[in-house]
């Protein structure tokens, strides 16, 4: 027994240590959206800001770096996304009704194969949806000769909401066949033998059924478009979707903005997460009533007999909810007290740094010198850009922001 | 037919085999097909296609395989090596995170009470919501070169200048871990909370060890779980894209950037469709290999 | 509105496997007709075939003599009422009943009307603004009866609808299910493999064995005069015992068995007509438990005989006493708790007697394994 007991302390530490690994990111890249540096960091800090979720910020060379309000790819990004997202939906969910549905009549012979058919998708690495489908519309364009389908095929948007559908009507697929394993397929007949036609049946029978796997399978499959990018990147073409535009910022140098961003979508999903969550306790919660007290007519067993209490409790939430509140004051005080927060905390250190940048300005240029004679060298420029110091990256200013002027990848 | 047209009416029914037909023929089966007969087509400009050049050819695997043929190489070492690199390490990955989740699993499914089962779902569910590239900016923040880590590790003294994380390629390895994690979980959770947990009571109680418990008990029960999390993370890893993006060093390449690049920087279709022809084919021949291994079919490993 | 249902040399094969077997049947107008047999025998597919769900592979099927091949289930004047009822979870309950009537376009107030009037038919007036998992197994049931009922079927099918429910609640089911049959005058077919469902309930029973009916008649009848050995075993308790012809006298037989005569009358070959047997014909004879009787001296027999005592069962009202002759041929008896039976542990053979008038003797076949 003892060391059963030593076991699962073990192991509960093991867990605080997985969620740590799978928490402590996030936590870190929140906090990072807050400090006022450049470079997303949490050490050193320099001033506590909201500017990543505003304006940004204007570096000493005159280029902007965008906040999350300022920049304008991303929100054409986020609009692009949400149409793709809206495509997919309307298509992916219906397909995978009606392929969960026919698999349920499909001889038993042909069953396997249309189920492994089905789920082949979701087996496919993304990339290579995303390049079938190009290769395989860029044909069809040219054959179109300028019309309706080349326009077509020359769509990013189109090309991408074809692409996600290829997959993501699989998972919408596997929630519907998941629901419709456990239906009664008696309804369906009790509905015909009381007169309904066939469509009647599938309308007030069927759909009022499968409404919550239609609703969950339209959020899952708009998340899945929304933040896919291995199929989005090739079949895009020249547009940009969210997910496409944080990947080429954040290959071209990190910025707290994206910080923002995250922490952004963070908050979305939290928010939504129990609000569900919370929702489903409650209906849990009345659906138990109603059966224990349907249980207690039936039975009229004493036992089951409902005793009114009348103590009231507080929620237990509340305390969570407090707890939070307290340390957000306690940790702005603390903010206030020292100094680090506002304006002049961020116009302090700018002036410090400014000061410096004739400094840097040299430091840079003596880098590039040093860049291009490098790549004379050996034709690699690539080897030293990543890692150190960001001043020494004579590119990478002009690829944080808004009003750079960055080669589009299209064919 | 007959009778399919019977039981749906004529409404349902057109509508299911227009949306089968369309989805099936037109989004799985057309492209790829298309995409293996353009891997075996020469890299010729649009306009020549269905000329006299557009010939049957395989110089795109033949590169592949042995380079260039101005190279002097025998073998196209590079992109082999990013090939076998991509699969050994997927498969690593993937043995780490069966090792790294089965406890998580285990506890979430058959120790913790139900509602701590549940919250723990529930807080697993969060991070996996969240875009793949921003949980890879979110390590590379840290491992960056001034990133937390480093700067943790100097302040405490353990090291006095920064370690380069990305160009000893820990962060893309963590990276891709980290991405996938939840994928294992799920499968394993769902294959073991099925196990009755009287057969664990009555393991212990015949005298078996914890361990023994286990590996008889536990394990053999959950092994469609197992086959279809080991699935999911290798061929998610292997057609990763997304975090080799972020955090892969210049100079080391995923499979999937090396077709990224046919693709959009070299203007190769051709090429880059053998390429994604041969990940497709190790794609398959994992799965079948799973299927083989833990003898499950291939419902039980997609769910 | 009531009709009548005739089935014709129906037959529905599944590939190879006959479910149903030329399966020739009348069922009158506003008849309670019951189809009873063992799982599997092939009822449900016969019920399936006249509600339209399948299709007879041969034969005809006629509701009110109108050919029914090619009419689908929702054109049938039939209801069905599913062994599991099929209740629609997502309706309240009123709208449970008033669904045929939603199907056929009618309004709102018209159904809400129709469905009181129903619930008031099945003692649940008020209750249909309640949800269906809100009720009990008794009151889904009436759901279930009013919902087939709503649109004025002139059939009602019925495919075990009571099996779920428990025994005491069963039995005040079929009291109230043959009230409502009178009540609303339609034709009821009921299909169960409870013998007293059957024989409380029906006007006439079918009893069918392996997709065959084996015989067609009141449940006086079926009880009574079994037509084969399978019927006389699977209809209530019997004792079997093998023997061969010795005479034949008119319609009365001496069958000697286990070194014992025993007179018995010849058993219905079909309705109206009667088995002849020859002399050395092996044939079982069937001897209720009920009608087997311990020998005392105020009351005689013409058959008697003597059986080893083995063992004795209390059932309440009555008593089994488990007995056998030669350690071959077991007997059973049942008799009233009233009498004394004390006596009976202690000698090992008990004489006993029974009527020729209660012994059938049918030619060898198939018995009903429980």
């Amino acid at each position: 027994m003892k060391s059963q007991q030593a076991l699962n302390i073990l192991l509960g530490i093991y867990i605080c240590i997985f969620f740590t690994y799978l928490f402590g990111p996030l936590v870190i890249m929140s906090i990072t959206a807050f400090n006022s540096a450049e470079f997303p960091s949490v050490t050193p800090w320099e001033c506590f800001s909201f500017r990543w979720f505003n304006e940004g910020k204007i570096a000493y060379d005159g280029q902007h770096l965008a906040g999350l309000a300022t920049d304008w790819r991303l929100h054409e990004g986020l609009i692009t996304s949400l149409k793709i997202g809206l495509g997919v939906v309307l298509l992916s969910v219906p397909i995978g009704l009606s392929a969960a549905l026919v698999l349920t009549q499909v001889h038993s012979r042909f069953r396997t194969a249309f189920y492994s058919i089905s789920i082949m998708p979701v087996l496919f690495p993304g990339v290579i949806i995303g390049i079938s489908t190009v290769v395989l519309w860029d044909r069809i364009a040219t054959m179109g000769g300028g019309g309706l389908a080349t326009q077509l095929g020359r769509n990013g948007v189109f090309l991408t909401i074809l692409a996600q559908t290829c997959f993501i009507s699989t998972y919408c697929f596997l929630i519907f066949v998941a629901r419709l394993q456990r239906f009664d397929q008696t309804q369906e007949e009790a509905a015909l033998d009381l007169g309904a036609s066939q469509t009647q049946v599938f309308f007030k029978i069927l759909i009022p059924y499968m409404m919550p796997a239609i609703a969950s399978s339209c959020v899952i499959a708009f998340l899945a478009s929304f933040e896919n990018y291995n199929t989005t990147v090739f079949s895009i073409l020249s547009d940009q979707t969210l997910t496409t535009v944080i990947a080429s910022k954040v290959r071209l140098g990190i910025s707290p903005a994206i910080s923002s961003l995250a922490l952004v979508i963070i908050l979305i999903t939290l928010t939504v997460t129990i609000a569900y969550e919370v929702l489903r306790r409650r209906e849990d919660a009345k659906k138990r009533e109603i059966e224990a007290d349907a249980l207690y007519t039936q039975t009229l067993d004493s036992r089951l007999k409902k005793v009114d209490k009348n103590t009231f409790s507080i929620p237990k939430p509340i305390f969570g909810i407090l707890f939070v509140i307290i340390i957000c004051i306690f940790g702005f005080n603390k903010l206030v007290e020292k100094e680090i927060y506002g304006s002049a905390c961020i116009a302090a250190t700018e002036k410090e740094k400014k000061s410096n940048f004739a400094e840097q300005l040299k430091l840079l240029q003596k880098n590039a010198d040093k860049a291009s004679q490098t790549s004379s060298e050996n034709g690699d420029t690539d080897q030293k850009k990543e890692f150190g110091d960001i001043f020494g990256d004579p590119d990478l200013f002009k690829n944080f922001g808004g009003f750079d002027t960055k080669k589009k990848d299209a064919p | 037919m007959n009778y399919f047209f019977n039981k749906n009416g004529p409404l349902i029914s057109t509508y299911l085999i227009i949306s089968i037909g369309f989805w099936l023929v037109f989004l799985i089966i057309v492209p790829q097909l298309y995409m293996f007969d353009l891997s075996f087509r020469p890299n010729i400009p649009t306009l020549l296609r269905g000329g006299p050049d557009d010939v049957y050819t395989l110089v795109h695997y033949k590169h592949f395989l042995f380079g260039s043929e101005t190279s002097g190489e025998r073998y196209n070492y590079v992109d082999v090596g990013v090939f076998l690199d991509t699969i050994l390490i997927a498969i690593l990955i993937t043995l780490i995170n069966l090792c790294f989740c089965y406890p998580i699993a285990f506890y979430i499914a058959k120790v913790a009470t139900a509602k701590t089962a549940r919250l723990l779902i529930v807080s697993l569910i969060i991070p996996f919501w969240i875009n793949e590239l921003l949980r890879s900016f979110a390590l590379r923040i840290l491992f960056a070169g001034e990133g937390f880590i480093n700067n943790v590790l100097i302040k405490i003294g353990l090291i006095n200048s920064g370690i380069n994380f990305i160009a000893m390629d820990v962060a893309l390895y963590t990276g891709l871990n980290y991405a996938y994690i939840l994928l294992m979980i799920f499968p394993l959770y769902n294959a073991i909370e099925t196990l009755d947990k009287n057969q664990l009571e009555a393991a212990e109680d015949l005298g078996s060890s914890m361990i023994r418990t286990h590996f008889r008990i536990v394990i053999p029960h959950a092994k469609a779980g197992i086959a279809s999390g080991c699935t999911m993370v290798f061929m998610l890893t292997a057609g990763a894209l997304a975090t080799p993006v972020v955090l892969s060093s210049p100079n080391t390449f995923w499979f999937t950037q090396l077709i990224y690049q046919w693709f959009n920087m070299n203007d190769n279709w051709p090429r880059g469709a053998a390429y994604s022809v041969v990940l497709l084919t190790v794609s398959v021949v994992f799965v079948l290999l799973m299927m083989r291994i833990f003898k499950v079919k291939i419902g039980e490993i997609v769910r | 509105m009531s009709a009548d249902v005739e089935l014709q040399n129906v037959s529905v094969a599944f590939g190879n496997f006959y479910a149903a077997k030329d399966v020739s049947v009348k069922i009158e107008k506003g008849e309670f007709f019951s189809f009873l047999g063992p799982s599997g025998c092939g009822k449900t597919t016969l019920l399936r075939a006249i509600s339209g769900f399948s299709e007879p592979s041969d034969g005809i099927i006629l509701i009110g003599n109108q050919d029914m091949a090619g009419i689908g289930p929702n054109k049938r004047p039939t209801s069905l009422i599913f062994q599991n009822l099929a209740l629609f979870p997502l309706m309240s309950v009123a709208d449970n009943i008033a669904f045929s009537l939603e199907v056929r376009g009618s309004g709102r107030v018209q159904r809400r009307k129709r469905a009181d009037e129903l619930l008031e038919l099945v003692a649940l007036s008020g209750q249909g603004d309640k949800n269906v998992h809100e009720l009990s197994g008794g009151q889904r049931q009436r759901v279930a009866i009013a919902r087939a009922l709503a649109i004025e079927p002139a059939v009602l099918l019925l495919d075990e609808p009571l099996s779920a429910l428990d025994l005491k609640l069963r039995q005040k089911m079929r009291t109230e299910l043959r009230e409502i049959q009178k009540r609303v005058g339609i034709t009821f077919i009921y299909i169960t493999h409870d013998q007293g469902e059957a024989l409380t309930m029906s006007d006439r029973i079918a009893v069918m064995n392996e997709g065959e009916l084996e015989q067609v008649g009141s449940g006086h009848n079926v009880y009574e005069a079994p037509h084969t050995p399978f019927v006389a075993t699977f209809v209530g308790e019997n004792n079997a015992f093998y023997g061969t012809v010795s005479s034949t006298e008119g319609n009365m037989v001496k069958v000697s068995s286990h070194r014992n005569n025993f007179l018995a009358k010849a058993g219905h070959l079909s309705e109206g007509k009667k088995h002849t047997f020859k002399k050395n014909d092996e044939v079982i004879m069937f001897v209720r438990p009920e009608s087997i009787f311990l020998k005392d001296q105020n009351n005689q027999a013409d058959n008697i005989f003597t059986a080893e005592f083995k063992t004795i069962e209390f059932e309440g009202n009555l008593k089994n006493i488990y007995l056998s002759i030669d350690g071959k041929q077991n007997v059973r008896c049942s008799i009233s708790n009233a009498v004394e039976t004390s006596d009976l542990s202690t000698s090992g053979s008990v004489e006993l007697k029974f009527s020729s008038r209660d012994a059938v003797v049918l030619p060898i076949g198939p018995l009903a394994v429980d």
